[in-house]
C-alpha cells in the first residue's frame, strides 16, 4: 500500500501555508504563484481545499512526454519530472486531465508534486491537519464527498 | 511463440514494445525503421542549442536488449502482404509475422514552386532536416530565414529559430497564422506577439518562386508581389501519411489507415498507429487522424496490449495540441473550430489573454487558451478543462456558472467530481509503468531542496 496526500476539506481554513511552503521547498522562493499544490478558496460555498496531484495510475503526464522525462519513484509512487531530461514542451500540462502539471515560467520546464520525497512539506505545514499524508487503497476517495458539498452548497445559493 | 513485427521507431512504436513486454516476455519482436528511434518532439530543442542530439533519441542497443528486440535500423519495408503474413524489405528480401504494427509516420509534404528544389530550401521535420539546417546556418549567427507555412510544425520550429536569435518571416498562404490550431481572433493575438517580438509575418500570400543569387543569397517571390531575401527557406506546407507503400495490399485506407478500437486494421493481425492512422474519436463517429504525440502514444499502448492477447479497447482520441510561440502558450482542444457550438470568449489583445469555451449542449467539446506561462501554465485551468473534455462531463447548471465566472473553472471541475472519474481509469487496465529509457532502466527518486528540513523537522508530533 502506498501513502498518499489525504485531503481533509472541512479541516482546511484557506490559510495558504502548504502553498507557502510547497513553493519554498520546490523553487526557492516564497511565491504562492510557483506553489505546485493550490488551495481552492470557494468563498461563496465556504469550501476551501489544497488540491494537487493525486499520483493517478494512468499517470498522463508520464505517458505523454516524448523524452521520458517522467517517471514513477519507486519508494513512493510519485510521478517525479527529471528536470536535466525535461525539454520544456509543455505536452504533459495538456495531458494531464487534472491541470496539476505546471510550467515554471523562469525554467521552462514542467514542474509538479514530488511528494517530496515521502515527507511532503505541505502537509508539515498545515496547521489544522487538512493535509494528511497518510496510506491509502485509492488516490482520490476525499474528492466526491467535496464536490458534492461544493455542488450543494452553489445549488443552494442560487436557487434563493 | 507470436512473431511480432513492428514498421516504424516512433512514440507508437516505442510504446507497443514496451506495452508488449508487460504481458508478454517470450514473443518474438522485431523493429524495422528506417530512422533511428528519436522524438520528433524533440527536435526543435536540439535545433534551438538547448539539448544534444542524443538527447533525441529514444531507444539505443542497452534498451533493445532490455526488452529482447531485433531492431533492425536502416532497412525500409517497401509492401505488406496480408494473405502471406509477410513484409517485404528495400533488398528484396521479406519476413513473415504473426502480428503486424504499421507505424510509419507522417512526411512533409512537396511544394511545387520553382526554386523549391535549391539548395538552402528545406522542410524542417526530421533528424536528416535539423542537421541540415544547423550545417547551413554554422558560421551565421544570424542567418535570413523565410518559413513558408505557419503551421503547428512550422511555428515549433519558429520557436526554436527564435531562441537562436536568427532573424524570421513568416508566410502563410491562408489569411491567418495556425488556421488549423487557432480561431482568427487568437491567431490576432498571437500575430501581434510576434511583431513585438520582431517576426514579420505575411498572411494571405504564397509563394510563387525562389531565385538565388551568386553568393547563394535566396529571393523570395510572393504572389502579392513582395520579395523577401532569406539564406535559408523552410517549406512547412504540411504533412501527409506515410502509406503509399500499402497501395494494393487490401488494407483498408481512407485518409490514413482505418483502424478499429483495438488499432486492428482490416485484418485482424495487422494494426497500425499514430500519424497514419485513422481512429476512434472521444465523442465522436466518424474516425480521424490526429497526428500528436498523445494520440500515438495511445495507439501504440493499445496495440501493444492487444498484440499480446489482451483485450483493450480504446475510447478514442483527443485533439489536444500545445505551443509556445517565442514565449506565448497556446493551446487548442477538441473540436474549436465547430461552427455549431456556442461560444464562450474572453478576449484581451492588449494582454495577450484569450479563452475561448465550445459548448454542444451542456458540454464542453473545444476551447482555446493563450497566454503568458503565468496565465497559462501555472494555472490549473487548462488541464482542468481537458479533465471536464476527456469524462465528456454534462455541466448542467455550471454552465451558466462558467458564462459569468470564465476564468473559474476549478469551481465547475470540483462540483462535477471530474477528478474521481479519472482517478481509477487507465488505458490498459494496469497502472503506467516508467518508461526506462533515459533512466537507463531505473527509475527516478525525487529531489528536495535542503530548505525542505525547515518545514519536515520542526513539526511537533
Amino acid at each position: 500500500m502506498t501513502k498518499i496526500l489525504n485531503i481533509v476539506p472541512q479541516k482546511c481554513t484557506g490559510c495558504m501555508q502548504c502553498e507557502l511552503a510547497c513553493s519554498w521547498v520546490q523553487t526557492g522562493t516564497f511565491q504562492p504563484s510557483r506553489s505546485l499544490i493550490r488551495v481552492n478558496v470557494f468563498d461563496e460555498e465556504a469550501s476551501y481545499a489544497p488540491y494537487t496531484c493525486l499520483q493517478c495510475d494512468e499517470a498522463w503526464c508520464m505517458t505523454a512526454c516524448p523524452v521520458n522525462a517522467i517517471g514513477a519513484d519507486p519508494d513512493t509512487g510519485a510521478k517525479v519530472v527529471s528536470e536535466s531530461l525535461c525539454i520544456g514542451c509543455h505536452l504533459c500540462t495538456i495531458a494531464c486531465p487534472f491541470g496539476t502539471v505546471y510550467t515554471l515560467p523562469n525554467t521552462g520546464k514542467a514542474s509538479k508534486c514530488n511528494l517530496c520525497g515521502g515527507e511532503p512539506a505541505c502537509a508539515a505545514a498545515c496547521p489544522t491537519d487538512a493535509i494528511e499524508y497518510v496510506e491509502s487503497e485509492t488516490v482520490g476517495d476525499w474528492f466526491d464527498p467535496w464536490g458534492d458539498q461544493l455542488h450543494a452548497n452553489y445549488v443552494e445559493q442560487t436557487s434563493n | 511463440m507470436a512473431n511480432n513485427i513492428i514498421i516504424g521507431a516512433g512514440p507508437v512504436a516505442t510504446n507497443a514494445i514496451e506495452t508488449i513486454r508487460e504481458f508478454d516476455t517470450e514473443s518474438q519482436i522485431t523493429l524495422i525503421c528506417d530512422e533511428p528511434a528519436h522524438s520528433r518532439m524533440a527536435l526543435p530543442y536540439w535545433l534551438a542549442g538547448q539539448i544534444p542530439r542524443e538527447h533525441t533519441h529514444t531507444a539505443d542497443d542497452a534498451y533493445f536488449q532490455r526488452l529482447d528486440v531485433t531492431a533492425r535500423i536502416g532497412d525500409r519495408v517497401t509492401g505488406v502482404d496480408p494473405s502471406a503474413n509477410s513484409v517485404t524489405l528495400c533488398d528484396g528480401s521479406s519476413l513473415a509475422y504473426d502480428n503486424l504494427l504499421i507505424a510509419t509516420g507522417a512526411s512533409p509534404l512537396a511544394l511545387p514552386v520553382p526554386g523549391t528544389d535549391l539548395p538552402g530550401v528545406q522542410p524542417l521535420w526530421s533528424l536528416d532536416h535539423t542537421a541540415s539546417i544547423l550545417n547551413t546556418t554554422d558560421g551565421n549567427s544570424k542567418p535570413r530565414i523565410v518559413l513558408i507555412g505557419a503551421g503547428f510544425i512550422g511555428f515549433i520550429m519558429l520557436n526554436a529559430m527564435h531562441k537562436r536569435g536568427w532573424q524570421l518571416t513568416v508566410v502563410e498562404r491562408e489569411g491567418q497564422i495556425l488556421p488549423r490550431m487557432l480561431d482568427t481572433d487568437s491567431a490576432g493575438i498571437v500575430q501581434s506577439w510576434l511583431k513585438q517580438k520582431g517576426i514579420e509575418v505575411h498572411v494571405g500570400t504564397s509563394l510563387k518562386a525562389i531565385t538565388e543569387s551568386d553568393d547563394g543569397s535566396k529571393s523570395v517571390e510572393l504572389d502579392n508581389g513582395t520579395t523577401l531575401s532569406a539564406d535559408v527557406v523552410v517549406i512547412a506546407t504540411g504533412i501527409k501519411p506515410n502509406i503509399e507503400f500499402l497501395d494494393g495490399s487490401g488494407i483498408e485506407t481512407g485518409q490514413g489507415v482505418l483502424v478499429n478500437d483495438r488499432m486492428q486494421t482490416n485484418f485482424a493481425n495487422i494494426f497500425a498507429g499514430g500519424d497514419i492512422a485513422q481512429g476512434p474519436v472521444l465523442g465522436g463517429d466518424e474516425k480521424e487522424i490526429h497526428p500528436i504525440q498523445p494520440t500515438a502514444v495511445d495507439h501504440g499502448r493499445v496495440a501493444g496490449a492487444n498484440m499480446a492477447g489482451q483485450d483493450v479497447r480504446y475510447p478514442g482520441s483527443l485533439s489536444m495540441n500545445i505551443l509556445d510561440v517565442c514565449g506565448l502558450q497556446n493551446s487548442s482542444f477538441g473540436n474549436w473550430n465547430d461552427p455549431n457550438a456556442e461560444a464562450m470568449t474572453i478576449s484581451n489583445p492588449d494582454g495577450f489573454i484569450y479563452r475561448k469555451l465550445l459548448w454542444t449542449g451542456d458540454q464542453i467539446t473545444g476551447a482555446i487558451f493563450s497566454g503568458r506561462p503565468n496565465d497559462m501554465g501555472m494555472l490549473t485551468d487548462v488541464g482542468m478543462v481537458k479533465g471536464i473534455m476527456q469524462t465528456q462531463a454534462k455541466l448542467g447548471e455550471w454552465k451558466e456558472f462558467l458564462r459569468e465566472n470564465p476564468f473559474d473553472i476549478r469551481r465547475a471541475y470540483v462540483a462535477n467530481k471530474v477528478a474521481s472519474k479519472l482517478a481509477g481509469t487507465t488505458l490498459i487496465g494496469r497502472p503506467s509503468k516508467t518508461r526506462g529509457f533515459h533512466f537507463g532502466g531505473k527509475s527516478p527518486t525525487a529531489q528536495v531542496a535542503s530548505s525542505h528540513q525547515v518545514y519536515v523537522g520542526t513539526k511537533p508530533s
